[in-house]
């Protein structure tokens, strides 16, 4: 152990210990022959649960919780390592935990099935009945993702319904959902979630099971189809388009729109028809000495600038320190959200699914 | 020796010496939550005004450019720090879910911490709330637990409301006297918000108010939940709370009428539990505009009166100014793009437009779910007459079709385009003094401070130190992730120390201790 390490060790047993722990920590020899009349009264996984109260519980909680920064938690230990692995550890000890030579079998194989045994309250949040990668699953989608997202994936306070998401659908191997739950999707506000990979299979499994029954059960399903979007007239659509809405000043239904209903449809067409939110920015900056540099905008707070050039360099600044000018013809976007009726909208979409 | 004997003998040592100078009292008493002392931030909102205020001056537009990192504490845990946490006697109180912990206000150091898993919604959580010497901790499976704040031991676990039904509880309790108010989360299902009263040594409830009629009555509305901490008026002896959206979310119909008391603000009596008045802020609400924003308690003149105000920038994008002795109207102005209202009506309430409901192909709105504004404290300076308020100007497309039902969320709502800005608005008149553009949205909650120092921040991560007089950025510093909650201060041994928290991590700043040294030294000699 490190010096460093032993003192935080210490600084952290005077810091969560309290005499009676200490003297409990220091007695537990003693305690070693009581323990045998409490194994004989019980099942296997009472036993486990006696060994880890005498051995574990000090350091790693009551209910495996840990006591961070210092020790741990080991709910969900089973996700992470083997029995062996356990096993290794828990006789040879780890950094600063202590070895535990004294643990033989069968005292230790019932304590490593109730270490990596989900506890009660997982247990009873995971339902009981049907697949238990599933269950696993509802009960981590429920704590994390249904406020957003529904609790039935079915979509809630600004998370999509998942199970119409093209990502979901088309994701055969769960490596793209693993990817957006991983990394989150900042530009939307979705936080990126540690878990580990059992969880996370967990996590696929249940969405798909919520695809399953929602595509077993039509109609019920919240979220907006393509029919939903058919209320417009096409002709104002394109009157509008070249006319009061300004849509003609940067865009032309042979360019850049040329296919556009063909390439994307329903809600997706008109959320990028209302902002498209993935729309590049330039910026051309100019340095002190007169030098300007012109890329991609990557980054942009009240202190500094960052762009990404054409052979892929980033470069940044201070903004105190150049002159700089955003390129963002998107912005007309906004200047239009309130100035739109509901029915120019619909009419634009009408006008827009023309264009196949 | 082996190392397991060698940490032994130093816990050993340490303890011998904190038993020769025994830890503070870890108390709280009834005066401290009336006139919190320097030392302590003993409530959420740091008293009961909610007005998020400091009287502190040592950090001043003049010195907060020598601001500095006096400790970080990390609690290693996925989840965001959402919570403000409490001081009392040195020692912080905060939370994430299922978590919380006691740390030590000088240096950082983990005291002790308290954990319990727990079924239910897990999106955050906002503080402990403390009496005597016990603390108060509300639980994803709604349930109320009291810890000892010494030992971080459960003296007693009550339940809220049922989590099964789909209730969860965020919030950090108010305390007033003996009542230990709780509100609950809940709008995936159809049931009534409520608030709870619990009595502090024996946790056994003492009233129950409820926001809407029971589920199942017929054209009653659901929902009305009361997610973020109230006020409390001594002198008026009310509690003054938000409540949120009603249920069904997006879909109105089966529930016609203003929806009372959903959307709205409500004055209760804490000793009975009887509302005095109710506010409806966003009338037969279709939006999930909660009206849980602080409703924070100024006095002062208002129009040549001098009134009890209680003023609320409300998640629906206008703001309120009623007098909070009887529940009128002082003021309703938009304080953002607002495009779903046909006017104000004569008890200053806006008049929803039906032809803005969501509907099955879609209606632009202003605001977007999200509001111009959320669970994010504001702050007001009474010196300057400003309220500061962490502003989000956006807009959205809401639908809704039969097939979406009349239960929970009952429809579809998609933002489009949003901003951050930090708006200081004139409480008298409604308008807007500065404005101070963040770029992206920001979850950061506003203080001030008597120096004339606004602290918050942006949507990437920068602590921001505004001059409270004009919005200028006077110092500010990148934390790899953007504030949650809503910051605090304390002066202890002479510092003063802002908290801020940061994604999992609560960082503590403070001008060197040179140079508070040298500050004091200076005081003496005149």
């Amino acid at each position: 152990m490190k010096k460093a390490q032993l003192l935080h060790f210490a600084v952290t047993v005077l810091a969560i210990a309290t005499g009676s722990i200490l003297c409990s920590f220091l007695r537990s020899p003693v305690h070693a022959a009581a323990l045998g009349a409490a194994v004989q009264a019980g099942g296997a996984q009472d036993e486990g649960a006696a060994s880890y109260a005498e051995h574990c519980a000090i350091c790693h909680g009551d209910h495996r919780e840990g006591n961070l920064p210092a020790f741990p938690p080991l709910t969900g230990i089973e996700h992470q390592m083997s029995e062996a692995q356990i096993a290794d550890i828990i006789q040879k000890g780890k950094d600063r935990m202590p070895g535990f030579p004294e643990i033989k079998d069968p005292e230790l194989a019932m304590l490593l099935h109730f270490v990596s045994t989900p506890d009660a309250s997982q247990r009873a949040a995971a339902g009981s009945g049907g697949n238990a990668e599933v269950e696993a699953g509802a009960a981590i989608f429920k704590q994390n993702c249904s406020f957003c997202h529904g609790r039935d994936a079915q979509g809630g306070e600004t998370g999509p319904d998942l199970t119409q998401s093209k990502l979901v659908l088309a994701d055969k191997t769960g490596d793209a959902i693993a990817a957006v739950v991983r990394e989150g999707r900042p530009a939307k506000k979705m936080p990126p979630f540690k878990f580990s990979d059992t969880e996370l299979h967990g996590l696929i499994a249940f969405i798909r099971d919520r695809v399953a029954l929602a595509e077993a059960h039509p109609g019920g399903r919240r979220g907006v189809d393509v029919a939903d979007l058919q209320t417009g007239n096409a002709e104002a659509g394109k009157a509008y388009f070249n006319g009061a809405g300004g849509c003609a000043r940067c865009h032309s239904p042979t360019g850049d729109l040329s296919g556009i209903a063909s390439r994307l449809e329903g809600l997706k067409l008109e959320e990028q028809m209302l902002y498209p939110w993935e729309a590049k920015r330039s910026v051309t900056v100019t340095e002190a000495s007169g030098k300007k540099v012109t890329g991609t905008l990557i980054y942009e707070d009240e202190f500094s600038v960052a762009l990404r050039e054409a052979d892929g360099t980033h470069r940044s600044w201070f903004k105190n320190r150049v002159r700089y000018k955003i390129d963002a013809p998107v912005e007309a976007h906004v200047e239009l959200f309130p100035k739109y009726t509901d029915d120019d909208i619909h009419n634009l979409m009408a006008y827009l699914q023309t264009l196949r | 020796m082996n190392r397991l004997q060698d940490c032994f003998l130093c816990a050993a040592a340490a303890l011998s010496l904190a038993w020769v100078s025994p830890l503070a009292a870890q108390n709280l008493d009834n005066s401290q939550l009336l006139h919190p002392v320097p030392d302590t931030w003993p409530t959420y909102h740091g008293d009961y005004s909610g007005r998020r205020h400091s009287r502190l001056t040592q950090i001043t537009p003049g010195n907060v450019g020598n601001l500095s990192l006096a400790w970080a504490f990390q609690t290693h845990l996925p989840a965001e720090i959402k919570s403000s946490p409490l001081l009392v006697d040195g020692v912080l109180y905060f939370t994430v879910p299922d978590n919380v912990w006691a740390v030590d206000a000088r240096n950082g150091q983990p005291i002790w911490h308290y954990t319990r898993q727990s079924v239910g919604e897990h999106i955050g959580h906002r503080g402990v709330a403390m009496y005597e010497g016990w603390l108060y901790f509300t639980t994803p499976d709604s349930h109320l637990i009291c810890l000892n704040a010494k030992t971080g031991k459960p003296r007693w676990d009550s339940v809220i409301a049922d989590t099964s039904k789909g209730y969860w509880s965020t919030m950090s309790p108010l305390v007033v006297r003996n009542h230990v108010i709780v509100g609950v989360g809940g709008d995936l299902d159809n049931v009534p918000g409520l608030l709870k009263s619990f009595d502090p040594e024996t946790g056994e409830a003492q009233w129950e108010w409820f926001s809407t009629p029971p589920t199942g009555t017929p054209n009653g509305t659901t929902g009305g939940m009361t997610w973020i901490t109230g006020t409390y008026d001594p002198e008026l002896n009310l509690v003054y709370w938000g409540t949120g959206n009603p249920t069904p979310v997006l879909n109105g119909k089966s529930r016609p009428g203003d929806d009372a008391y959903t959307c709205s603000i409500v004055a209760i009596n804490p000793d009975t539990g009887k509302m005095a008045w109710g506010f409806v802020v966003s009338p037969h609400d279709t939006h999930d505009w909660d009206a849980v924003e602080v409703p924070v308690l100024v006095d002062g003149e208002f129009k040549g009166k001098p009134r009890k105000m209680l003023i609320q920038a409300s998640r629906n994008g206008y703001f309120f100014v009623l007098d909070r002795t009887d529940g009128k109207s002082l003021l309703t102005v938009p304080y953002g793009p607002v495009n779903w209202s046909k006017g104000i009506d004569e008890q200053g309430r806006p008049i929803p437009n039906p032809d803005k409901e969501p509907a099955p192909d879609g209606r632009i709105v202003a605001p977007s779910e999200g509001g111009v504004t959320n669970y994010r404290s504001p702050s007001v300076d009474e010196k300057q007459g400003l309220f500061i308020v962490d502003a989000s100007p956006s807009w959205s497309i809401y639908f809704t079709k039969p097939a979406d039902g009349a239960y929970g969320w009952a429809g579809a709502d998609y933002d489009l385009w949003d901003k951050g800005v930090i708006e200081a608005i004139d409480y008298r008149t409604g308008k807007i003094r500065w404005s101070h553009e963040l770029g992206g949205v920001s979850g950061a909650g506003v203080m001030t401070t008597d120096s004339g120092l606004t602290f918050t921040g942006d949507g990437n991560g920068n602590l921001l130190v505004l001059d409270t007089a004009n919005g200028k950025t006077l110092w500010h510093t990148g934390l790899g992730a953007p504030m949650l909650s809503s910051p605090i201060t304390y002066e202890l041994d002479g510092r003063q120390y802002v908290l801020t928290g940061s994604g999992d991590v609560l960082f503590a700043w403070a001008l060197p201790e040179g140079a508070v040294a040298a500050q004091h030294a200076t005081a003496k000699a005149h």
